[in-house]
């Protein structure tokens, strides 16, 4: 069955976890600032999860001068060949989303590959605002979050 | 897809691979220093060579080869650990550690080679470059060539033309990084960056000044891929955070 990552803005609450999966799963020392999926916190938990679309036609694989961006024909994700980056940061400043990260920690480019399949990120997400659908299902439109029932009272 | 041995282990590749890639299929470990999987292979460094025997030869006759850059046929047979092998790397490693005595990767890879000092006389001017031509050949690749390796023998050094600023760089940085020695200088920032003693300026994003490449680069990739310039301008957390804005605008559900 042909899977899809499915991101549901409406019911983002911004909490981050999806980022903390992210750090772990993909060793960049653990540090929410540096991973692939970036929260854009646009107010009290009001978030937009941002990762990487694995374009069809992507501007990172255009501008790649070592075919280091290749597509895993089974995940559907844009994978990194390590080997044959050259760190020349094309693709970063290629992206037209931003989804391309220089890790200067690790004189790399940092980019979601879908964790080969099972996306860590997705099984942490309380609410479902980032999902792996079959791609039948991706389609529909999600169920609006009901932010008041999650809202815990002072001290309880 | 031919079928070949590598150490007596049978394996079988596509017919373009080379034999390190068969030997890497194997799992049989062959060491390099001037491959790169994203570049042509160059067979500089002589450290991959084996010992190699095509099926309609005789039996016993085996030829030296590099690896790297040599293409598999059906029926081969390849040693990779043959005592001239063997000889022949340490060979090539205790020249390497003549030249380059304080460079830790080579005296690493020597010691793994059994070699801790060389027996040659060590270079009076120790460098840090392995002349790997790594820099240069990616530098071509990304269709520049800025930079070569001038002067022969002794004097063989990577230079721009004539030791002055280069003016066909980008400034991309490309040659850094790849250099396993970390021998080319650099210096970059969100403003400037220094390489080559050339000083670029940067890319930098309308709003929130970082950068990541250079203008030089940004118009040669342009140039290369058709990808429109305008794709380079920004930043990638300007672009994230306009794409952010742009779904919260897209919301099915309030």
């Amino acid at each position: 069955m042909k899977m899809i990552y499915k991101v549901s803005v409406e019911r983002c609450i911004a909490c981050g976890k999806c980022e903390l999966a992210c750090a772990f799963a993909h060793g960049s020392e653990g540090r929410p600032a540096k991973t692939r999926i970036n929260i854009h916190r646009r107010g009290p938990e009001v978030g937009t999860p941002i990762v990487c679309f694995q374009c069809e036609e992507a501007g990172c694989v255009a501008v790649c001068p070592t075919q280091a961006l290749v597509r895993n024909p089974e995940t559907g994700a844009i994978d990194m060949v390590r080997s044959r980056c050259i760190s020349c940061r094309m693709c970063v400043a290629g992206c037209p989303f931003g989804n391309m990260l220089w890790d200067d920690t690790y004189h790399c480019v940092q980019k979601c590959d879908l964790c080969g399949g099972d996306p860590r990120c997705v099984p942490f997400c309380p609410t479902g605002a980032i999902a792996w659908v079959p791609v039948e299902e991706a389609a529909t439109p999600p169920e609006p979050l009901d932010r008041e029932a999650l809202a815990v009272e002072e001290g309880a | 897809m031919p079928t070949l041995q590598v150490n007596g282990r049978r394996v079988t590749v596509d017919a373009e691979a080379t034999i390190l890639d068969a030997a890497r299929a194997a799992g049989v470990k062959v060491p390099t220093l001037c491959q790169f999987d994203g570049l042509e292979p160059w067979g500089g460094c002589r450290l991959c060579v084996v010992d190699m025997s095509e099926a309609h030869w005789d039996d016993d006759y085996f030829k030296v080869v590099t690896s790297c850059n040599h293409p598999v046929a059906e029926g081969m047979t390849v040693v990779t650990d043959s005592e001239r092998v063997v000889e022949t790397r340490r060979v090539v490693l205790d020249l390497l550690l003549a030249r380059c005595p304080d460079t830790p990767l080579i005296q690493r890879v020597a010691r793994e080679h059994g070699i801790e000092a060389t027996s040659y006389e060590r270079n009076p001017e120790p460098t840090d470059c392995i002349l790997c031509g790594l820099c240069t050949r990616v530098c071509d690749h990304i269709g520049v060539s800025a930079i070569a390796s001038v002067n022969r023998g002794w004097g063989r050094e990577i230079a721009p033309p004539f030791n002055q600023p280069p003016p066909d760089c980008i400034g991309c940085l490309a040659c850094a990084e790849i250099c396993p020695t970390d021998f080319i200088p650099y210096e970059t920032s969100n403003i400037r960056r220094t390489i080559w003693g050339r000083e670029f300026e940067m890319l930098r994003d309308p709003k929130t000044g970082e950068a990541a490449i250079t203008k030089e680069q940004a118009e040669h990739f342009a140039n290369r891929s058709g990808v429109p310039i305008t794709y380079f301008e920004k930043s990638d957390t300007s672009k994230r955070r306009e794409m952010a804005k742009t779904f919260a605008k897209l919301q099915v559900v309030k």
